[in-house]
């Protein structure tokens, strides 16, 4: 009796550790980018053997995308408290024309975001449009505003996602951005080491 | 006949000079700013202004829009649902803040969004912005620069 209700405990402990299915898988897709200091970064080459993290941001955008970006540095902060490592934290802008190295380096300067293990991702907008085409995610201009010296700057509807992906380079799961439970990823994270 | 015509131009001029500042004074006592911060922002990037709006008159007031030193615009919009998991901003327009109520300007919802900032807005800086109300006239708001709402361990 006593065996049984051990091996019971074993098997859901190993169900709970596999239950992440895949959703999407780069395999041998990769992108050409560069990150916020123009430097170029093959994605998801330059991750290989790393969990990432992974968020679809625009820098025009002042509510919903820094608080995803904030919620990854509070996810990066609540790692480096628990000593995990071996994650890569990546933010990629599907606002490439705007987005500049230079505009996501400030973009993460001001914010005095820790860039040890995080990257700020553009490049050319077909690039950025297939990558977040392959992991699901939509951003489509909708209204604007036009500056009193004729300048012009969109707004996307777009999806407010973080997602975990594997050392494989597998999505594993999708947040909400904006409203991500820190606790729930982390829990994710442990169970893809 | 000359003094008395100098008495009541005096008591005009009088009524003229203190009526207003009382009106002014009045009508900001009804409308409270409160827990107002804003986001950081790099020079010539947005940000974005949250507050409480609360209206302890009597009759509904409207926020018509707000003006600041700070940034090119400013503008009140809606962080909306566009379905499940898709996000979208949109201009607002004017809010009506119905009598002895709370109104949160808050992330995900409403807020006032200031565009292209003259300066760097780090963690820590003070802006000001002014809120121009139907009734209550403008009022100045102070926010500090965060990266998230000021929670209660904070203590404000």
């Amino acid at each position: 009796m006593k065996l049984r209700h051990y091996l019971f405990v074993i098997i859901l402990f190993w169900g709970c550790k596999e239950k992440l299915p895949v959703i999407e898988k780069f395999g041998e897709t990769s992108y050409k980018l560069v990150d916020q200091n123009n430097k170029e970064e093959i994605f998801p080459d330059f991750v290989k053997d790393k969990i990432v993290i992974m968020n679809y941001i625009f820098t025009n955008c002042p509510d919903i995308c820094p608080l995803s970006t904030n919620n990854m540095r509070l996810i990066q902060e609540r790692l480096k408290k628990e000593k995990i490592d071996n994650v890569q934290f990546v933010s990629l802008s599907f606002d490439p024309e705007f987005d500049t190295p230079e505009v996501l380096r400030k973009f993460a300067d001001i914010r005095n975001l820790d860039l040890s293990n995080w990257t700020f991702l553009t490049g050319d907008k077909s690039t950025t449009n297939s990558v977040i085409k392959q992991v699901g995610v939509l951003a489509v201009p909708s209204d604007s505003t036009v500056f009193k010296n004729g300048r012009k700057i969109y707004y996307y509807v777009h999806t407010d996602r973080i997602q975990l992906i594997d050392p494989e380079g597998r999505i594993r799961k999708n947040y909400k951005g904006s409203t991500i439970n820190v606790d729930e990823i982390v829990s994710d994270i442990k169970k893809l080491q | 006949m000359k003094r008395r015509l100098l008495i009541i131009i005096v008591i005009i001029f009088a009524f003229n000079l203190v009526t207003p500042t009382q009106q002014q004074k009045s009508n900001n006592s009804d409308i409270q700013i409160q827990k107002a911060w804003a986001r950081p922002a790099a020079k010539y990037a947005n940000s974005a202004f949250y507050f409480v709006l609360e209206n302890n008159s009597s009759r509904t007031d409207t926020l018509l829009g707000a003006e600041t030193k700070i940034s090119e615009e400013a503008e009140i919009h809606e962080s909306y649902k566009k379905d499940n998991d898709r996000m979208g901003m949109r201009p607002a327009g004017k809010i009506a803040i119905k009598p002895k109520s709370k109104f949160e300007f808050k992330p995900g919802g409403f807020h006032v969004m200031l565009l292209g900032v003259e300066k760097d807005l780090h963690i820590g800086d003070k802006i000001e912005v002014v809120l121009r109300l139907k009734y209550a006239g403008k009022i100045k708001a102070q926010a500090e620069v965060r990266d998230m709402p000021m929670t209660k361990e904070m203590k404000q």
